[in-house]
């Protein structure tokens, strides 16, 4: 079938472009940008903005040194991904192209990218743990499979170390890296981390580094979750790293204002939160088939910014991390509850009860700097939290299984506190005070 | 709004996101919905705004939002006006029923593709269900629109056959006898006001912006058992009454909702998730099932119904979903039941409200948000209300997600402004693992009556001021130079913090306290509040004597949340206001 094509492109703006009148173009439909002399290839675009009078395109390759004779293909379709399990241990752009210099690979099928919504009546309610190592996670937030959770951290903090740290210990069939915005060291470390831990077999790799083109970094995540929920609809389990979602945002927010469109909160489109929804919600456990799980990095200057916010009331808790600790008071795993009933009797409750001690104890350290954390409780509650801090908080120690986790909770309790001074039932006292060794 | 026969289409002009614009020949309706044929499939939208069309005359432009995704829609394609405004099928079958935002019904979808497609739809209730119909009026009686024409079991409940509310007067000039039915045929043939024969059948649509009136009015005044401390105590709410319930991610809004679902006293409880996670949902509609109602034992979902329009669905649709769930909230009211309504969130539908008057090009009020906001959240929280002419109430609680937590900015404001109860939801409080967060000392109010006498629950209030200002002094100027007295009123104060308004939602007992159970703890609150606390040796130190009161309260509260978690029996109960006079009274008086 001959393509239709287009001959003139009217207005060129940054990541933008318009032809005049109405080619006929559906809405979210691609087209070839082609250079008129030669037919080369420059790039692919979607229509987003359609009206009689014209058509304006997002051009995935950006718009830099385009002609106005630049011609059009009409494709008729939307965005599709190339699905194949040859994908495993490579590496793609955004739109789904080959991005590591090796031969091309041949897809079994074309995806779409729109991630139409999963009927909830077919969503399983999750109630498998995901066990990390990581005593903060697995004792006070434990993580489950098909959870949407990210990493809150400051851009300087060592997120990407803990998110590659959490990864390369998951139970996953096949994992699926979509770093957007990434510097080249961090797509480095990551490669690096799966190949030595021996993953890079069970991973796809859709990479975006950063002042690569704006529009090929927004279309990442729907070609990445698409080739994921392929594979759970296989009946695999898929965990998607997304890094760095606020970069992800931040190209939103760009092409938004590109667009003229007006900002809510801090330039960001009013849809954000919607389209960050619409993103994270791909995580699922599907009845009959496999499950995706998202684990995410946000990078904040402060929990207020729009990003992190809309993402917080989004996805399934978050982890946070300051300092280079899994902080106890900002993180939370919405799902934990599914889990964290039949493990062991006093996993709930002490939780509860070291939350409690060490929110007090963060009082008792505020009033310290003003010198009124004079009396002797306040005391013990100081030497407990630096306890915390060092022995529950610290995300890179060697990893620990939950029986050891929860015994090192109690460890800590005694060391500082008597029975009644926990807020424990005394059930729980008599059974786990004096019979740890 | 007339329903038309002669058929009124349109083409599209623009397309952008969810909004279109149409050129239109002949006339077309404010609010009507229409149907965009795109590469085939149909999808639903309703008009915005009219405008004229000037490089065309004798035609005109209609804004539309289409409750869609739009990808493959072209210029040119077709559009047909349906005359009727956005409306809701209401009937027997709306219990247990779990929707998308538009009424589709979930179960039914999934039969067709796992993946909710652009384009797919299916009855929203069951129509080949049939349903045992008893008359209650004959031929030749004179009714008017909500008048009873029969009845059905639906459940345990009797669900009244209504003459639709469009309807002003008719007479009945057929109806069918005792009879098995379904919701397809027709059970009654009346002629209406201007004289046009009428189908009546067990169901029928009902515009969705059209409230469904009340048959007389009246203030809420018989308070809900929630099952939550903290609410039924401080901050009740009343058979139909309206609450906004904000919070920071992460405060507990979900848990509350969850626990509301489960522990509330009502008939029907109607859950719209309103651009909220889908697995928030699903965990109701799926392990809620197993549960049991806490009125009539059977499954709790016998009594709920769900609108889930989740955040990856279409925004076009979230308004559409609160205003579906309101009607179906009043069909109920109407019918003499206790309806409770939790939207979460309405910052989804407010943010969706912004998203399109954006897309407009309308200019923004505070924070983008449309002008009109606060009107437009007061208008929603009105149509809930107590009917004693039905006997019926609309409860509303809706969920707030501020921006930042912040509750300044304008939903929340608005909201506050618009609801008898406000639950404000603290993220100091959520970080302490204090949960439910709810502050009661900030944000949080009621003017509806509690299960306790009012001047126990202001006492209870203004112990936890005097407590918290304490608080605030030991952290700025240390423990030292607190007086006794002073600190053991802090203790008093945390006492009943810890063990009466942090509850344990996930705890089979401690989860739900009736208001029996409820009244029993007051009677020990207020003992502990109005006795002077012995201590064993006046003769210590300040600091010696404020360290064994913090022992005897630890052991106090150890003892009460034990307490909490285990007392089952009367005598268990009871035990606990004898234990706060054996802990008052041991040893000396202190002062």
């Amino acid at each position: 079938m001959i393509k239709k094509e287009i001959n003139r492109i009217s207005e060129v703006g940054k990541a933008l472009i318009s032809v005049e009148g109405n080619p006929g173009v559906a809405l979210n439909h691609v087209v070839e940008l082609l250079d008129t002399d030669t037919n080369q290839s420059l790039s692919f675009a979607k229509a987003i903005n359609i009206s009689e009078n014209s058509t304006r395109f997002q051009v995935f390759n950006g718009t830099g040194g385009l002609s106005t004779k630049t011609k059009l293909r009409m494709h008729e379709v939307p965005l599709t991904a190339g699905f194949s399990y040859n994908m495993l241990g490579r590496t793609f752009d955004g739109i789904g192209q080959v991005a590591d210099n090796g031969p091309e690979v041949i897809f079994e099928k074309q995806l779409e990218t729109s991630l139409d919504t999963l009927n909830p009546t077919v969503r399983l309610v999750p109630k498998q743990p995901l066990w990390t190592g990581i005593p903060m996670i697995d004792v006070f937030n434990t993580l489950v499979k098909s959870q949407k959770i990210p990493i809150f951290a400051s851009p300087t903090e060592p997120y990407n170390r803990l998110l590659s740290q959490i990864a390369m210990g998951a139970q996953a069939d096949v994992i699926i890296f979509a770093g957007i915005g990434l510097k080249f060291d961090e797509y480095h470390y990551f490669k690096d981390q799966l190949s030595q831990s021996g993953n890079i077999d069970k991973t796809i790799m859709f990479v975006h580094l950063a002042g690569e083109s704006q529009i090929k970094g927004l279309t990442l995540p729907d070609v990445a979750l698409s080739v994921a929920r392929e594979f759970a609809d296989q009946g695999k389990d898929a965990l998607v790293l997304l890094t760095d979602m606020t970069n992800w945002s931040n190209i939103l927010r760009n092409v938004a204002n590109y667009q003229d469109m007006i900002p809510s909160l801090q330039g960001y489109p009013g849809s954000l939160y919607s389209e960050l929804a619409r993103r994270y919600e791909v995580a699922a456990d599907i009845e009959g088939a496999g499950s995706i799980t998202i684990i995410g990095a946000t990078t904040l200057e402060s929990l207020e910014d729009p990003v992190p916010d809309n993402t917080g009331y989004i996805t399934e808790g978050q982890f946070f991390l300051e300092n280079g600790k899994l902080k106890l008071a900002r993180s939370l795993s919405r799902l934990k509850q599914q889990v964290n009933g039949n493990t062991r009797s006093d996993h709930r409750p002490i939780m509860t009860a070291m939350a409690s001690l060490l929110a007090d104890a963060e009082k008792a350290y505020e009033a310290a700097e003003v010198g009124a954390a004079n009396d002797a409780f306040s005391q013990k509650l100081l030497a407990y939290r630096s306890d915390f801090i060092a022995n529950m908080e610290e995300p890179f120690g060697d990893p620990l299984e939950l029986d050891a986790a929860l015994d090192r909770c109690w460890e800590i309790l005694k060391r500082h506190f008597e029975p009644t001074e926990t807020g424990l039932s005394k059930k729980l006292i008599e059974e786990y005070w004096d019979n740890q060794n | 709004m007339n329903i038309r026969n002669k058929e009124r289409t349109g083409n599209l002009i623009s397309i952008q996101d969810s909004l279109v614009k149409v050129r239109f020949k002949d006339d077309v309706i404010m609010g009507e919905t229409a149907e965009i044929s795109v590469e085939g499939k149909l999808l639903q939208g309703e008009v915005l705004q009219i405008s004229p069309d000037f490089k065309n005359p004798g035609c005109g432009i209609a804004e539309m939002q289409v409750f869609e995704d739009l990808t493959g829609a072209r210029i040119g394609d077709s559009v047909e006006f349906k005359g009727t405004p956005l409306s809701v099928l209401v009937g027997p079958g709306l219990l247990t029923s779990i929707w998308d935002g538009l009424q589709n019904p979930l179960y039914k979808l999934s039969e067709q593709d796992p993946y909710l497609r652009p384009g797919m739809h299916a009855p929203a209730l069951d129509e080949t269900k049939l349903w045992d119909f008893t008359p209650a009026v004959s031929v030749g009686d004179v009714l008017k629109g909500g008048d009873t024409i029969g009845s059905v079991p639906e459940g345990h409940f009797e669900h009244k056959i209504l003459v639709p509310f469009g309807i002003k007067k008719c007479t009945v000039n057929e109806i069918i006898g005792q009879k098995s039915v379904n919701i397809t045929e027709v059970v009654a043939i009346v002629t209406d006001e201007n004289n046009q024969k009428q189908e009546l059948k067990l169901a029928f649509r009902h515009p969705v912006k059209q409230p469904i009136p009340f048959k007389e009015r009246s203030i809420p005044r018989k308070t809900i058992s929630t099952g939550v401390r903290v609410i039924d105590l401080l901050a009740p709410v009343s058979y139909g009454g309206t609450v906004g319930n904000p919070g920071p991610f992460g405060a507990g809004k979900t848990v509350m909702q969850h626990t509301l679902c489960k522990y509330a006293i009502a008939d029907v409880i109607i859950m719209a998730a309103c651009g909220e996670r889908a697995g928030e949902a699903v965990e109701v509609f799926k392990d809620f099932a197993e549960l049991e109602d806490p009125s009539t034992g059977e499954s709790l979902m016998n009594r709920m119904c769900i609108f889930g329009n989740t955040s990856s669905m279409p925004v076009a649709a979230r308004e559409a979903s609160v205003f579906i769930a309101l009607t179906v909230g009043e069909y109920y009211r109407y019918q003499g039941y206790n309806v409770i309504l939790l939207a979460d969130s309405t910052s989804r539908w407010a943010q969706a409200l912004r998203e399109r008057s954006g897309r407009q090009g309308d200019i923004p009020g505070p924070e983008a948000f449309p002008m009109d906001i606060p009107d437009q959240i007061k208008g929603m929280y009105q149509r809930a209300g107590a009917d004693s002419g039905s006997g019926g109430s609309l409860t509303f609680i809706g969920t707030v997600s501020p921006a930042g937590g912040n509750f300044q900015e304008p939903v929340t404001q608005a909201t506050m402004d618009a609801t008898g109860g406000f639950w404000g939801l603290s993220q100091d409080r959520a970080d302490a693992k204090k949960y439910p967060a709810i502050d009661p000392l900030a944000y949080t109010t009621s003017v509806y009556d509690s299960f306790i006498p009012w001047k126990d629950r202001e006492q209870i209030l203004s112990t936890l001021h005097e407590a918290n200002g304490i608080d605030q002094t030991i952290s700025t100027i240390g423990l030292k130079k607190v007086p006794i007295e002073k600190y053991i009123l802090f203790q008093k104060g945390q006492t009943i913090d810890f063990c009466v308004l942090q509850q344990n939602a996930f705890h089979d007992l401690d989860a739900c306290t009736r208001p029996e159970r409820l009244n029993v703890i007051n009677e020990a609150v207020q003992k502990l509040i109005n006795s002077e606390i012995a201590i064993p040796d006046p003769n210590m130190d300040d600091d010696e004597l404020k360290e064994v009161i913090r022992a005897k309260f630890d052991e106090l509260r150890q003892w009460w949340r034990d307490w909490n978690m285990s007392a089952e029996t009367e005598e268990q109960i009871a035990a606990l206001p004898s234990h706060i006079d054996q802990f008052v009274f041991e040893g000396e008086p202190v002062l």
